[in-house]
């Protein structure tokens, strides 16, 4: 599949612990075995501890990009968290850039603690919306719940990302990457994740 | 079985730097790999761990980087193949080391990576370790991509074989903990029997001689690094400005150069080998333009020692102007990104360049920092360590005297946030806290009134602390040491250590009982379980009366992500909200205000607490600090 | 009167060294906290308004309305409050008085109300071996005497009171100092209480007082002064001798005049205008010159009560107050009122300050006290 654009920069975005890195591996690894060239860029370490995480995706069929994409460069962005995807469009946003977002809130500390207020989800969204092409939203933490975790939530995003057919992402790459990726006992409910992520998305409003 | 393992030349596949480097290493035959976890290094020597088996290579997790480098070097030394990998810190744990072993040299490949953390994204300072190449004269290799430092990593093997000198590979967070495409190489078979030459003994002296020695060895280095296909030059023949960089820097200026229509003016020349410089290969392209932008992280290391260097062949180069740091052109502290180069190009150049509308800029920049609220970096739901400073806390307030938490390095460095009650005053290197109590714990005698304590982590113990409680034991310092035992090296990633009882290879290992080390070194040794807010509260106040020798209180319980992954909690906690106060006197919002585990989560409007079921690791300890009773937990 | 917070009581009492250690702030909430004889703060709260300030007696006393809500009269009485009978008093048995070590009548009063069911709970002081005080609730009329004897050292008695727990039905008695009874009278008309507790206490035995103090600049004081002997007995001697007097654990007798230990008095008794408690419903004190009876001021109608049925049971006996030592009271408790004006006038405090009297009632005192001995 040629890409829309060479590099195509994707830019997943969450809370330290929602498993951000575990999922643009995945994504990288089903993008590697069909051949592009793709290179990822982490930020972790300390952000484990509840801090925003980055991971940058570029995806290429002609070269090795940088791990870190430049200023307004991203085309997608897979927000695990609402405002942190709010929060990566400061630097890499556009006016051409799509938006997959998980709407359940991760309160920083401070709104926990009271002591600053989670801005209303409706206003992000609003904001995002004015920011960006189009936007697709889904609460992937909470179908992560019913599957019994909400670590999840993370692959049922790439599942709902498949769905948007914006990339070769399918179901039989993803499984063969999570076989890589992770230990056996763990394939059947990351595929029920994937799959439920995947029929989110397909029953959203065109 | 996994990718870093397979024997399958050719294949492709999306690997880590760290991968990539471990990776290198098994190919170029490496036997014996030792490390002390620190970001970004850790999966170097942690990948390794997970093939060591299968793969009949011998992995450790050591106490420290000097011994581990020791370890590493007494397999060169029998004529076997060794790898160690350090954060920028633990090159100064084993620079001592460092420093006798350019002089006497090595045998079998020895392979030193160092991965520097630029804008200390998860460090104490930030360091450009290159310096250290320069200082101990040996080669330095800079890799840029993910591939090249497989590549550098199995040639490094073989230079250090060639030379007889250790070999340092410097790499840097957007190196080690990025992932990119690689291909396979080759696993060899045969290796070498390890046998140490009785012989001939390995030591510095005559000091005089091997300094000279080294010496040649690093000129007979320069020569080898002037054929070396890690160093390109891309671009025009004459170029308005040529570009010197290494490390991901190459990335950065070809991405700024295309984005910016600017090939056809400048011209970049990539340095893989780092130092010694190829000289001959600079003459070349130094040529090309008279100015030159040097584009590294973190220390003018390339920009200095290139000027040096031009100063030298003045009449060849010409006169030259450079741009990098000391011009300002680049920012001298922090990590580089593909966008401070661009800028610095574009002014240079005067390019008009807009990655975006300026307006669109300014309206998500706005809408960020009004609608997205900061991410403070606090404690994880559960974790022993908000329990333990709670009790800190509580029990210096009550002591009265203005008590002073001396502290070192781990996850409860936290402890200096509102995460950790602001508790802790002091952070440096590791083990510095104990090394500082010994200090203050002296000066009683001056008039310090102020009772002494210092927090320390279990693998911060085994790493650091030892010989400062020898030190306290034999002066007799006064101060209370909380050892913070939470059964793992939680902020690298879960490592191993002497207090777990598995190795790296995951093998049961015996386990080094810090209780009884702590009691043969003569201090008073209690042990508690922080989660018992009250008990460990009242122990600290207590052992604070205690003005005599040194007291060890361990506080030992498991971290709360390590704990969760066996067993989903120890209670099922709720909150009573007939019970709970919120925000009305007599308590004030006392769990999400200022307990602020991220669990606990307030309604804004009646400031009542509610278990946030998606995070609490059910612990318990909010329950016991409730002041209406109005947490409950239940054991599961 | 406008209600503040904590962090005005860290400012206007705490910080200005007027805390009288009363314990009415404690145990209300998770931030004030007794320890060893010392109020620590373990947080900061943030609340504009809050019980600790509110119940603090060292917060804007308005005395007129406290005492319409106690007495329902106004505050003229300056001498020693207002009052139904004084009246000397034992408790009647000996084996008793040998308990208690005094006269007895606080235990005994309290035993007696705990067994007629006047009350089902009583807040007493207690002091652990090491002389530091604190509150007790006692519930069973034989433990009454393990809180016997006087303390000298300030005691957060009502930091138990606070803490409970109490059944919603259980009535209260309370033996407290003036600052104590002065914190449960604003607890009762404060807006801000939370439940019925101060209701329920229907029963406040107040002390005489002139002062109280801090209990480790003075324990470790002692301590060295005795050399670090055990220390089992503390006894401070009536006027004229004015000595402390210790008995440590080789039953030796040490004398350390009263001097020695001033500097450990709290300087927040020195704006106290109140020696006689003049807010309970009973009062009691020594009688100077007259050892094994103490003086009983009977102030309200339950106070009344109690002692009529109590001397009726033949728990107490009385005798009338000779007159020269009724008027010693008289004057030496509007002399303390006096010195506390006098004080506070000094600090500056007079007009703006914790207690709110009309400038009538100021010039009375002043006027009025007569130094001891003119």
């Amino acid at each position: 599949m040629a890409l829309e654009k060479d590099p195509w920069n994707i830019i997943i975005t969450g809370v330290g612990g929602q498993g951000n890195v575990l999922a643009s591996q995945i994504l990288g690894q089903m993008l590697v075995q069909q051949g592009y060239i793709i290179t990822i860029g982490e930020t972790y370490g300390a952000s484990q501890r509840g801090g925003s995480v980055m991971s940058h995706i570029r995806v290429s069929q002609r070269d090795q990009f940088s791990p870190l994409i430049p200023e307004g460069k991203c085309d997608l962005v897979v927000g695990l968290e609402p405002v942190e995807a709010l929060r990566v469009l400061a630097n890499y946003g556009n006016p051409g850039v799509l938006m997959l977002i998980n709407t359940r809130p991760i309160y920083p500390m401070d709104v926990i603690a009271g002591n600053v207020s989670y801005p209303e989800l409706s206003v992000v969204l609003k904001k995002i919306q004015r920011l960006s092409r189009r936007v697709w939203t889904l609460n992937a933490t909470e179908i992560g719940l019913e599957l019994g975790d909400p670590i999840f939530s993370n692959i049922v995003m790439l599942g709902a990302l498949s769905a948007l057919d914006l990339l070769p992402l399918h179901r039989e790459e993803f499984q063969n990457a999570i076989q890589e990726l992770l230990p056996s006992h763990k394939l059947q409910l990351n595929m029920e994740a994937f799959d439920r992520g995947r029929k989110a998305v397909q029953e959203l409003p065109l | 079985m996994s990718i870093l393992s397979k024997d399958s030349p050719g294949k492709k596949a999306l690997f880590m730097g760290n991968e990539a480097i471990a990776r290198g290493a098994i190919e170029a035959g490496v036997q014996v790999c030792a490390a002390y976890p620190g970001n970004p290094s850790s999966e170097i020597i942690g990948s390794l761990s997970q093939v060591g088996e299968e793969l009949g290579i011998y992995v450790e997790w050591s106490v420290n980087e000097k011994v581990a480098l020791e370890v590493a070097t007494a397999a060169s030394f029998a004529g076997l193949r060794g790898l160690t990998a350090m954060k920028q810190n633990g090159l100064n744990v084993a620079s001592d080391f460092l420093f006798n072993l350019n002089l006497t040299g090595s045998k079998g490949g020895l392979v030193v990576v160092v991965c520097d953390d630029p804008s200390a994204l998860s460090s104490t300072n930030e360091e450009d370790s290159r310096l250290y190449a320069k200082m101990c004269d040996l080669p330095l290799l800079e890799p840029s991509t993910v591939q090249e430092a497989q590549k550098m990593t199995r040639f490094a093997f073989d230079l250090s074989e060639e030379l007889g000198l250790p070999c340092l590979i410097r790499s840097v967070t957007r190196l080690s903990h990025a992932r990119g495409n690689a291909e396979l190489g080759h696993i060899p078979k045969n290796r070498p029997h390890p046998r140490f030459d009785t012989s001939r003994p390995i030591i510095p002296q005559p000091v005089m001689e091997n300094h000279k020695a080294l010496h040649d060895k690093i000129r007979k280095c320069q020569d080898r690094f002037e054929e070396s296909a890690f160093n390109l030059y891309r671009g025009p023949e004459s170029p308005e400005l040529l570009v010197v960089t290494c490390g991901p820097g190459w990335m950065y200026v070809r991405e700024a150069l295309v984005n910016m229509g600017v090939e056809n003016r400048v011209g970049i020349v990539k340095l893989g080998t780092t130092w010694p410089l190829p000289r001959y290969f600079l003459i070349e392209h130094l040529k090309k333009a008279n100015r030159i932008l040097f584009v590294e992280e973190v220390d003018p290391f390339l920009e200095n020692n290139i000027k040096e260097f031009c100063a030298e062949r003045a009449v060849e180069l010409g006169v030259k102007t450079f741009l990098g740091k000391a011009s300002g052109n680049l920012p001298d502290i922090g990590e580089i990104n593909p966008d401070i180069v661009t800028g610095a190009i574009q002014q240079i150049l005067e390019v008009a360049y807009e990655p975006r509308s300026l307006q669109y800029a300014q309206e998500a920049a706005e809408a960020a920092s009004l609608f997205a609220p900061l991410r403070e970096l606090g404690f994880c739901a559960g974790c022993p360590h908000r329990a333990t400073y709670w009790s800190v806390k509580n029990a210096l307030a009550m002591d009265g005297r203005d008590g002073i938490v001396l502290g070192d390095i781990g996850c409860y460095t936290l402890g200096v946030r509102a995460a950790g009650f602001g508790q802790m005053k002091t952070c440096h290197a590791m083990g510095s806290g104990v090394g500082l109590a010994n200090g203050f714990g002296q000066l009683e005698r001056f008039g310090l009134n102020q009772p002494v304590l210092t927090v320390c982590g279990d693998s911060t113990f085994y790493h650091a602390a030892i010989p400062a409680l020898v030190n306290a034991r034999y002066n007799r310092s006064n101060f209370l040491m909380l050892i913070l035992d939470n059964s793992a090296t939680a902020m690298t990633g879960f490592q191993p250590h002497p207090g777990t009882g598995r190795t790296a290879m995951g093998a049961e290992a015996p386990v080094v009982d810090i209780e009884a080390l702590c009691k043969a070194l003569g201090a008073q040794v209690e042990v508690k379980n922080p989660f018992d807010v009250q008990d460990t509260t009242e122990a600290i106040c207590e052992l604070l009366q205690d003005r005599e020798g040194i007291k060890v209180l361990i506080l030992r319980q498991e971290c709360a992500l390590v704990r969760v992954k066996r067993q989903k909690a120890l209670y099922k906690v709720q909150v009573n909200q007939e019970r709970c106060f919120g925000q009305e006197c007599g308590c004030n919002r006392l769990c999400t205000r200022i307990f602020r585990c991220p669990g606990l989560v307030g309604d804004p409007v009646t400031g009542k607490a509610q278990i946030d079921e998606a995070i609490c690791t059910g612990c318990g300890t909010c329950a016991d600090i409730c002041p209406q009773s109005a947490i409950l937990k239940e054991t599961i | 009167m406008e209600n503040r917070g904590s962090q005005a009581l860290e400012s206007c009492v705490i910080q200005k060294d007027l805390c009288t250690f009363c314990g009415a702030c404690l145990s209300l909430c998770p931030y004030l906290q007794s320890w060893k004889g010392k109020l620590v703060k373990l947080d900061n709260c943030d609340l504009a308004e809050g019980r600790c300030f509110a119940y603090c007696p060292r917060t804007q006393v308005d005395l007129e309305t406290i005492h319409q809500e106690v007495f329902g009269q106004s505050y003229l009485n300056i001498e020693m409050g207002l009052f139904k009978q004084v009246k000397m008093v034992r408790a009647s048995a000996l084996s008793l008085r040998q308990k208690a070590q005094t006269a007895g009548v606080v235990s005994a009063l309290m035993e007696f109300a705990l067994k007629e069911g006047f009350i089902h709970g009583a807040v007493l002081t207690h002091r652990t071996p090491d002389h530091l005080p604190h509150g007790r609730v006692i519930r069973h009329p034989d433990e009454i005497f393990s809180c016997a004897g006087s303390s000298y050292v300030a005691s957060p008695t009502l930091q138990v009171l606070n803490q409970g727990p109490w059944e919603d039905t259980e009535r209260i008695g309370v033996v407290g100092t003036p600052c104590q009874v002065l914190a449960m009278r604003k607890m009762s008309v404060s807006s801000l209480k939370r439940t019925t507790l101060i209701d329920r206490v229907t029963l406040i035995i107040g002390l005489f007082c002139t002062w109280a103090l801090t209990y480790e600049p003075f324990m470790k004081y002692l301590k060295n002064r005795v050399n670090g002997a055990l220390i089992r007995k503390l006894d401070i001697t009536p006027p004229p001798e004015r000595l402390l007097k210790v008995i440590t654990g080789d039953d030796h007798m040490w004398d350390v005049p009263l001097d020695e230990i001033r500097p450990f008095i709290r300087t927040t008794c020195g704006i106290c205008l109140d020696m006689t408690s003049e807010l309970s419903d009973l009062s009691v004190g020594t009688v100077e010159g007259i050892q094994g009876w103490s003086t009983v001021i009977i102030r309200s109608d339950l106070g009344e009560e109690i002692m009529s049925r109590a001397e009726a049971a033949g728990i107490v006996e009385s005798q009338p107050l000779p007159e020269e030592n009724f008027k010693h009271l008289r004057e030496a408790s509007l002399l303390k009122k006096k010195r506390a004006l006098l004080t506070l006038k000094e600090r500056g405090e007079l007009e703006d300050g914790y207690i709110s009297l009309s400038h009538e009632l100021i010039g009375r005192i002043l006027s009025e006290a007569k130094e001891a001995g003119s």
